[in-house]
């Protein structure tokens, strides 16, 4: 046992404080992103960012500027959504700029995989006020700011393969909080029913199956 | 009689009502902004629900799972690491029937009082080095001559964790190693092992040393692989492949000399066959899957393990446990819902030395009636949490034993016990935690009637424990 402690402490010698190519530390500005959105951010939105539980969005191919805007946001805590502040919050408080930038790069860089579909009842409702909105209820059209195939545009966020649970969360969110100012989406969604939400969010997430 | 049931009663309800004070101070002095949380909540950023499933204990969740694994080394390293942890509880038996002494059988019955606090001393020391020390500080340890009760300090969980993790899109592999002092310790699912129950529950934790604050009746009998903690020191390495398959190897050895700091042996009368003799291999295995909002465990564990009859006799003679188990986890996280399951099944197989139970033999002991014994540990425990707030929680904790009539001092001469615990629990804030657990016993010490022969019944063992939990 003696030896397994001396060897212990002599790998712990060795290894020193940094491991610049493998670590996990978020305050260190000389990491790159790659090695943060490996050891870090996989653990919840996957390698390629193509996330297996619904409660972390999927990232892989979202819109740079968009990332960026939300990475900021969560270091400003000006979003504060439970997502947000929850998890975000600490994971973002000690990133800059030029991480921020480097990892939006990497994620929306990375090859969207299809997700799980939906009942084709869903679909066709959500098919609907995707493209033709809820004259109604003052809800545009989705596709007008997402684009015709969700891909995103800009600022605006990819919303094609996005988890159904996560959209219809940040559209209540959109709807009954101020967590996330400076969208559009307040008065997009401020007559939405849940279901409505929800038919809306199972087309999105089952979009390729629904070309 | 009756009198004296109306006076229980007066005492409980004082005690329970002296304590208001103290609920006060608790919720009112905490500060409730985010950046005052425990250790690993300060070093990550994140809330505790992160790591931990429904921001409840020992479930973690698969984010958590990986925290522990790559070394606790996730995050920026605190200036101060160190937090502090407190229980006050009350427990408050259902009888007291049959008991000549009920101060010394029941200590504190129904009085709510602060009983244990920790010292936490835990996370990220380099990019690959972490830890998580627990120094424990119990109020009432054990009764001194005169009758009063003693306090005692001491290591209570140790953990030193050197990790790293190789991993691309298409491999994923986390390595690392361990210096801890708690065979289960270093595991990620706390299926099989008995470690961080700062609040009883899936792990009965009762007091076997006689002392206040918990529980009063603990299970009979637990295999040697639960039974080890702050007795002995261990190094084991670990792999995580993919995120499928855990395979953890080591082995334990009492803790003295060069690891002094990681416990103590012979500091209660508990510690008869806990001190291991020579070095004593640990091994694990888990294979692991997540979908959706799911994740499930089924893994495998063993010990095997020799102690000593009298841990301040190194020349005297020794006992062979060999343990060995399955068990698993279902974990379905999708906020606000959090639902876990896990079990554990543990097979002990005892051997003895021929002094232990040979009647022929000259030096003769009298520990045991048969050469060898075998123990079956089962245990379930089903977790619901809403909003990371209100919860409930069902455990089921089940021993049976070969028959013995020197080992179990019973008229059945065996161990089995049952045992049922309904819990409901409140988190105000993500770390305060108030609960109410009952515990049922449905069998105890081999009946389910007059188990003792001195007409006392497992029911009568049925306990009410309230407690609160703080860490800052």
């Amino acid at each position: 046992m003696r030896k397994i402690l001396i060897a212990a402490v002599a790998i712990v010698g060795v290894s020193g404080c940094t491991n610049l190519e493998r670590s996990r530390d978020l305050a260190n500005p000389d990491i790159r992103p790659e090695v943060t959105a490996a050891q870090v951010c996989s653990n919840c939105h996957g390698i390629d960012g193509n996330s297996i539980s619904p409660n972390f969005p999927k990232l892989a191919g979202q819109k740079e500027a968009y990332i960026i805007a939300q990475l900021e946001g969560f270091r400003s805590h000006q979003r504060s959504d439970p997502a947000g502040y929850e998890y975000m919050w600490g994971i973002s408080r000690s990133l800059n700029d030029a991480q921020i930038k480097g990892l939006a790069e990497y994620f929306s860089t990375q090859l969207p995989q299809p997700n799980v579909s939906v009942t084709a009842q869903q679909i066709a409702a959500g098919r609907k006020i995707f493209e033709q909105g809820i004259p109604e209820k003052e809800t545009a059209p989705c596709f007008a700011c997402h684009g015709p195939l969700a891909e995103g545009l800009g600022a605006f966020p990819r919303l094609a393969g996005q988890h159904q649970d996560y959209l219809v969360k940040q559209l209540h969110v959109f709807q009954e909080t101020e967590g996330r100012p400076g969208t559009p989406m307040k008065q997009i969604t401020h007559l939405l029913s849940h279901d409505d939400m929800v038919n809306v969010a199972g087309y999105l997430q089952a979009f390729p199956d629904a070309q | 009689m009756q009198l004296s049931v109306v006076r229980i009663k007066k005492r409980i309800w004082t005690g329970w009502i002296a304590t208001l004070p103290l609920f006060v101070a608790i919720f009112g002095l905490l500060p409730t902004d985010c950046g005052a949380l425990p250790l690993f909540a300060r070093q990550t950023g994140q809330n505790c629900l992160s790591c931990h499933a429904g921001g409840q204990f020992p479930e973690l969740t698969a984010y958590g799972r990986k925290f522990k694994l790559t070394g606790y080394t996730m995050g920026e390293r605190a200036t101060v690491p160190l937090a502090i942890m407190g229980v006050a509880s009350s427990a408050r038996v259902s009888s007291t029937a049959g008991s000549t002494d009920t101060e010394g059988d029941f200590p504190h019955n129904g009085r709510f009082e602060f009983t244990t606090a920790s010292l936490l001393c835990c996370g990220k020391v380099t990019d690959n080095l972490g830890m998580f020390v627990q120094w424990t500080w119990d109020r009432f340890d054990h009764l001194n001559d005169q009758g009063k009760w003693i306090s005692r300090s001491h290591v209570d969980q140790v953990d030193l964790r050197y990790a790293d993790r190789f991993i691309n899109k298409d491999h994923d592999l986390i390595v690392g190693a361990t210096l801890n002092n708690n065979p289960g310790v270093t595991d990620v699912w706390n299926t099989h092992n008995s470690a961080f129950t700062p609040v009883p529950g899936y792990v009965p934790v009762g007091n076997p040393g006689g002392n206040a604050g918990g529980p009063f009746v603990d299970v009979p009998a637990m295999p040697i692989i639960q039974s080890l903690g702050q007795t002995s020191a261990g190094a084991t390495a670990y792999a995580f492949w993919n995120n499928l398959v855990y395979a953890e190897l080591g082995g334990y050895k009492v803790a003295e000399k060069a690891f002094s700091a990681f416990g103590e042996v012979g500091a209660n009368e508990m510690d008869s066959f806990r001190r291991l003799k020579g070095f004593n291999p640990y091994w694990r295995l888990a294979l692991n899957h997540d979908w959706g909002a799911n994740s499930a465990m089924v893994g495998l564990h063993g010990m095997s393990a020799q102690t000593y009859f009298d841990s301040a006799d190194i020349d005297g003679p020794t006992a062979r446990f060999n343990d060995f188990g399955i068990d698993g986890q279902y974990q379905y996280v999708l906020d606000p819902h959090v639902i876990t399951a896990m079990f554990s099944y543990t097979h002990e197989k005892q051997r003895y030395a021929d002094s232990l139970w040979n009647t022929a033999n000259p030096e003769y002991e009298g520990v045991f009636a048969n050469s060898s014994n075998t123990l079956d540990y089962r245990r379930a425990k089903l977790t619901y949490v809403y909003e990371a707030r209100y919860g409930a929680s069902l455990a089921y904790t089940s021993v049976r034993g070969s028959s013995d009539s020197i080992l179990n001092a019973n008229p059945s001469a065996v161990p089995n016990s049952r045992l049922w615990v309904p819990e409901i629990f409140w988190n105000p804030v993500q770390y305060v935690r108030v609960g109410l657990q009952y515990y049922m016993w449905d069998q105890y010490q081999g009946a389910k009637s007059n188990y003792d022969g001195n007409g006392r019944n497992a029911r009568d063992n049925n306990t009410v424990f309230l407690y609160v939990w703080a860490a800052y």
